[in-house]
């Protein structure tokens, strides 16, 4: 019944736009909530019989096999708990009822895209599956129709654009060699006729089309514009899952099963990671808004995730699919608390929020927790899957990219503890020089409302990263050490 | 393959890579968001056609004709949106040159 994961969003999406009434505030909201916990709850708890126990009926309705694996199981999970999230967020932050029923309308086309780019096992469906969410994604990020929202839907949509020219010219090329566009068929011909120019030509132009979509730092422009220009709830979801499935997975599920790591893709994957964890790092220091840096450090967090995958190791890659859990979660509630803050006192820019973060308690305690793990603090978990990526980047003697590693991770913690300091620790009144702008910000507060599914957001996202912390090792025996049965 | 099948299909194979360069040079030479739409259509279209020819050259022009009528309906509706956020911007700024998006910065 794998199929359901794209059957049930797009059911549900037919059954809110029936013209009832009844159906569009309230009740929308409900149902899409129901549907994505009920995803988050077959992910987590995967019984193995209902994959199995009954034949997929609907199945027959697309040309092309779907198939689910652990790696797909950790995806699934991933996209339910973000969506969710940003749900929950959008129900606080959006103004009006239409727009907050366009938002699930929206959010429902995105996640039919992300679910099926997780299941499929051909290129071709991973390709149309790739341009539905990002169809779905431009149209979120202009949702509210202001001058910078527009501005950076336009520049995600051309670099996209350019990028699945990429990817198509690659399926050309892949069709014409391989003679199939399967998975299978694709890793036969490539692991039994390596040399071929076509191949070498086909996998490059994938790869660059991948990175272009992931934001890697040669291709990184439009990411920080598009993250920062969004309304709250949709960067959430942009930073969370869109530009993580739609380019990150892919290039995880790729070069894990698909294409054979040659060296010198190794090495393109190892310097474009270092490049991109160094600069982004780099470029988050000197970050004036909240929202910004927070998609600097995503980008340098997904060098992360880039630089393990070149490593080319079992062990490297387990390390690679549990920081893209870890990130999705610590990535998701640092924006979740980017937009409390922007509905509170009407602004990101951290210039202004100087002082502020005190009046809203939970919002201060769950961002130092997000804050601490992205910088790879002990207890926490993002300090678990930064120890398993360097462990194999040293035990594979690639000493100077390890290093890399270990010192951008200083460089984290120093952007994040300013910030910290600078809108949660700075206690009392805000400086005198910020004084006119410190009534301008009183005024546009809201006190009165109270955001009750921006906390909840923020207290599940947090008990999730300290329980990944302190379980981290039941969470890598049951989930992610399977993987490297999926490693070649 | 008969001779003249092969010469056929060089030049359609130079067709192909001159559409590409057309849509290359016209996203990178234009100052109009219009244009630089026309030229990434141009790059699909020549994208298009590749898969046309590599779908007859390995013997599976059914595969390739359902990949290309999937691939025309996405391409109109990447266009269709293109054209929405394109018509924004005009509002916005009264204008359609690209230039003039450059308010994020940093």
């Amino acid at each position: 019944m794998t199929s359901l994961f794209i059957f049930a969003p797009f059911f549900l999406l037919v059954i809110i736009n029936f013209p009832l009434g009844f159906l569009k505030g309230r009740c929308a909201f409900c149902l899409a909530a129901s549907l994505l916990l009920a995803q988050v709850l077959l992910a987590a708890f995967h019984p193995w019989l209902f994959w199995s126990a009954y034949p997929d009926c609907l199945r027959q309705f697309f040309g092309f096999p779907l198939a689910v694996d652990n790696l797909a199981l950790i995806m699934l999970f991933v996209i339910g708990i973000v969506a969710l999230v940003s749900l929950l967020t959008a129900q606080d932050t959006l103004a009006g009822e239409k727009q907050k029923f366009n938002f699930i309308n929206l959010l429902l086309v995105a996640l039919i895209g992300m679910n099926a780019t997780v299941l499929v096992t051909d290129i071709f469906s991973l390709y149309v599956f790739i341009e539905v969410t990002a169809m779905a994604s431009f149209i979120l990020i202009a949702l509210e129709k202001g001058k910078f929202a527009i501005e950076g839907a336009f520049k995600y949509l051309m670099l996209s654009a350019i990028a699945s020219v990429f990817m198509l010219t690659s399926v050309a090329f892949l069709l014409l060699t391989a003679g199939d566009i399967s998975f299978a068929a694709v890793h036969h011909v490539l692991t039994n006729v390596p040399g071929s120019f076509f191949l070498k030509l086909a996998v490059g132009l994938f790869l660059c089309g991948l990175l272009i979509k992931s934001g890697v730092v040669p291709f990184h422009g439009w990411l920080p514009d598009a993250y920062s220009a969004a309304p709250s709830c949709v960067s959430v979801l942009l930073a969370g899952t869109v530009t993580k499935i739609s380019g990150v997975y892919i290039l995880l599920r790729l070069f894990s099963s698909v294409f054979t790591l040659t060296p010198a893709l190794q090495n393109v994957l190892l310097f474009a990671g270092a490049i991109s964890i160094v600069f982004a790092a780099l470029a988050a220091l000197t970050q004036d808004d909240f929202k910004r840096m927070l998609a600097y450090s995503s980008i340098s967090q997904v060098g992360y995730i880039i630089l393990a995958l070149g490593c080319g190791t079992p062990l490297a890659f387990v390390g690679a699919v549990f920081h893209f859990f870890n990130h999705a979660i610590f990535k998701t509630l640092l924006f979740v608390n980017a937009a409390s803050l922007e509905k509170r006192f009407g602004t990101t820019d951290i210039n202004q929020l100087e002082g502020l973060g005190e009046k809203c308690p939970v919002t201060s305690v769950t961002s130092l927790v997000a804050m601490l793990s992205t910088a790879g603090i002990p207890p926490l978990s993002g300090f678990w899957s930064k120890l398993i990526i360097v462990m194999a980047l040293f035990s594979k003697g690639r000493f100077i990219y390890a290093g890399t590693a270990l010192i951008a991770s200083i460089i984290t913690l120093a952007y994040f503890l300013s910030l910290e300091r600078r809108i949660f620790f700075n206690k009392g009144k805000p400086a005198p020089a910020a004084g006119g702008t410190a009534t301008q910000i009183s005024r546009g507060l809201n006190p009165a409302k109270n955001f009750s599914g921006i906390a909840c957001a923020e207290i599940l996202l947090a008990v999730f990263t300290i329980a990944g912390g302190l379980g981290y090792a039941f969470m890598l025996n049951t989930w992610f050490l399977p993987l490297k049965a999926i490693w070649h | 393959m008969s001779p003249d099948l092969a010469g056929l299909f060089s030049y359609f194979m130079i067709f192909i890579i001159l559409l590409f360069i057309c849509g290359a040079y016209c996203i990178a030479a234009t100052f109009n968001m219009v244009r630089a739409m026309i030229g990434l259509e141009l790059l699909i279209k020549a994208a298009t056609l590749l898969i046309i020819l590599a779908g007859y050259l390995c013997g599976r022009s059914a595969l390739a004709q359902a990949i290309v009528i999937t691939l025309i309906v996405i391409e109109i509706v990447v266009m269709v949106v293109a054209g929405g956020i394109i018509l924004w911007a005009f509002r916005h700024n009264e204008s359609i040159d690209p230039r003039k998006l450059s308010n994020l910065k940093g």
